[in-house]
């Protein structure tokens, strides 16, 4: 910064003359940004001390290391900034309160000139005022500045708390308020962490970061994290690495932990610091509004969620009306019927009866492993194979083993099936049965004996080269086949037992001679009464046959 | 997340626009006080600042801004800024800065505006 010197009208420091009326109307018109005053006062000193230009330096506010460059007077470049122990080559330095003035003379002034000049004089009055002005300003200006700055501060605590209402999606509430928090306290760093859910459950795992990555996950009850989050220790290395400076908070809600707030690396302008006492309090209030709008974009999510659970169980529902049978074959010399009820809106039960050519009746009941869409595919995946297959492979244990390593290839982690399919010849009475990992069918016989159709294998899915075998019984006239899932025998009561095959064979037994519909609902209704309110907790599927007497 | 900041000029006739990406701290703002100093020196006295890549000033970024605002009136020139998110349009309001340079909701009206 310079300017082109003009003639001056005092030839000594005493400011003798004319210069009071132009200075006085000068400083009568300063304004924030007119200078013209102080430029006055450096040109005077120019012309009283025979130097060629001058430059003004102000203490820094607050005052700190060099001093800054407040104006320049003549043909020089003068450094914006001024070590005041260490002034450039060819600068004469006149210390002043709280400033110091620079001169450029075109040679070193003797001992005497400068001990006159450093006298107390009119002129060297004006300048110290004129120091005087000019820190007053610049410290008003930083006071101003700060005061704007509590404004901005303020206004953010307030937008985070409207953003409680207005913003519900948690990916972007997580950024708004992580670069708030970084821009309030000038940290050069940041991350927030959340709390996890489901397996995730008691740690934190970083949800957005700023200025770098962040470590991957803590748990909540890290003593370490517990430390720095109230306060009185060393933050952990993985929370911001690289850091040198930490701050932190935990972001509660009502005394629960759901997450935490962390910035790093205090800027100013001389590089990077720690966070100084009154920023704990900002970003604690900070971070309890912001506890608030997460909480609520948390359980906006949640709600979508359970909403779009629902949507999926009802196409899962769908799928599975459209995969039972709609109606029962009529097979001359036998009654038939199914029931199916599952416990929630998709179940893993399933069953078919259908007619294989026209010599064989197909009876399956078949139970997925878990219940909801993941259960209704693998029910559909299993319906397809066995209508595709069966017709052509029979009771063949090949088929069995081979749709087994199809089911635990098909990657439906942790899912299994048993599955009890049956071919009934109505011509002879002849029936073959593959029992794998299912409850034993039931054959009720006309003298009141009970045999059991047991498994010859493991259920489908569960494990590699399960080896099947398929068996036969006869269905003789007045017997009646019951085939079921675990959901009837395992109904519960309060006391928590469970219905049991007893209570299912001594119902069979009482009824058996009803018409097969009002057996089912005895079923039911029997299973209903022993629960005693409680509601049903797994799918229930019943399968009745009965041949008729000559 | 761009952590530095990232700066590019356009230079149209006597206005010239600088587009920031990125954080404007205290890095940040000296970049931008480097490329505006530097356009000055090359007689530009219109500057344009278009924030649109930046979602984050910090105090020592915008305090860099007012003294780029301080050096445009002192050599009686004009500066504009536009593209500001909410946030960072707020707190110019709230520090000042829009007392001394324009602000416009985009490129085009601040182009008119600052031609004027």
């Amino acid at each position: 910064m310079s300017r082109a010197p003009s003639k001056g009208s005092a030839t000594s420091l005493e400011l003798a003359g004319g210069p009071w009326a132009e200075l006085a109307a000068l400083c009568g018109e300063a304004g924030d940004h007119d200078r013209s005053f102080l430029a006055r006062l450096l040109e005077l000193w120019c012309a009283a001390a025979g130097a060629a230009a001058a430059g003004f330096y102000v203490d820094r506010c607050p005052a700190a290391g060099p001093l800054d460059l407040e104006l320049a007077w003549g043909e020089a470049d003068f450094p914006d900034e001024l070590d005041r122990a260490a002034p450039p080559a060819g600068l004469t330095l006149l210390p002043l309160a709280g400033a110091a003035l620079a001169v450029l003379q075109p040679a070193a002034p003797s001992a005497e000139r400068r001990a006159a000049e450093a006298e107390p004089s009119p002129l060297l009055l004006l300048l110290t005022l004129a120091a005087r002005d000019a820190q007053l300003r610049r410290r008003l200006k930083e006071q101003s500045f700060q005061v704007n700055y509590r404004g901005v501060e303020l206004e953010a605590l307030y937008d985070v708390g409207l953003a409680v209402a207005a913003t519900l999606d948690l990916e972007q509430l997580s950024e708004e308020i992580l670069l708030r928090a970084v821009s309030l306290l000038d940290a050069r760093r940041g991350a927030l962490y959340l709390l996890g859910e489901g397996q995730e459950l008691g740690r934190y795992r970083a949800a957005r970061t700023f200025g770098g990555e962040a470590g991957a996950a803590f748990a909540v009850e890290d003593s370490g994290l517990r430390a720095f989050l109230a306060g009185g220790a060393p933050a952990p290395a993985a929370l911001l690495p690289g850091a040198r400076h930490l701050l932190g908070v935990a972001i509660e809600i009502e005394g629960s932990p759901r997450g935490l707030l962390a910035v790093g690396d205090k800027e100013s302008r001389r590089g990077v610091g720690p966070f100084p006492d009154g920023d704990r309090r900002t970003l604690a209030l900070f971070a309890n509004q912001a506890a608030i709008a997460l909480e609520n974009a948390r359980l906006h999510r949640q709600a979508l969620e359970k909403e779009r659970l629902e949507r999926e169980l009802d196409l899962a529902a769908e799928i599975q009306r459209q995969i039972l049978p709609f109606a029962l074959p009529s097979v001359p010399g036998f009654e038939l019927v199914g029931w199916n009820r599952p416990a929630r809106q998709v179940g893993g039960d399933y069953y078919d009866l259908r007619l294989i050519g026209e010599s064989r009746l197909s009876l399956v009941v078949g139970d997925v492993s878990g219940k909801g869409m993941a259960a209704a595919l693998l029910v559909s995946t299993l319906h397809s194979a066995l209508r595709l297959l069966q017709g052509r492979s029979g009771l063949a244990p090949a088929f069995f083993e081979d749709l087994n390593g199809h089911i635990l290839e098909s990657g439906a982690a942790k899912k299994f099936i048993t599955l009890l399919v049956a071919e009934l010849e109505p011509a002879t009475g002849r029936l073959a049965y593959l029992n794998a990992g299912h409850n034993p069918g039931l054959l009720l016989r006309r003298d009141g004996r009970v045999e059991e159709l047991r498994a010859s294998g493991l259920p489908l899915g569960l494990l590699p080269d399960i080896r099947y075998e398929a068996r036969a019984a006869h269905v003789e006239p007045g017997d009646l086949l019951c085939i079921y899932t675990d959901g009837i025998t395992e109904a519960e009561n309060p006391a928590d037992e469970e219905f049991g095959l007893a209570r299912l064979t001594a119902c069979l037994a009482e009824h058996r001679e009803r018409p097969l519909g009002e057996l089912v609902a005895a079923i039911d209704d029997a299973t209903t009464r022993f629960a005693e309110g409680l509601s049903q907790r797994d799918d229930q599927t019943v399968i009745l046959l009965r041949r008729d007497l000559p | 997340m761009t952590e530095s900041l990232n700066l590019s000029v356009d230079r149209r006739g006597d206005l010239a626009v600088v587009y920031t990406e990125g954080y404007i701290n205290n890095q940040g703002g000296e970049d931008i006080a480097k490329v505006a100093y530097q356009l000055l020196d090359e007689g530009y006295k219109k500057l344009l600042l278009n924030l649109a890549g930046t979602k984050i000033v910090n105090s020592i970024g915008i305090s860099i801004l007012i003294e780029i605002i301080e050096k445009m009136i002192e050599i009686d020139g004009r500066l504009g800024f536009c593209c500001l998110t909410p946030t960072i349009e707020k707190t110019f309001h709230i520090m000042g800065l829009a007392q001394y340079a324009r602000i416009f909701p985009d490129e085009p009206r601040a182009v008119e505006g600052l031609g004027n």
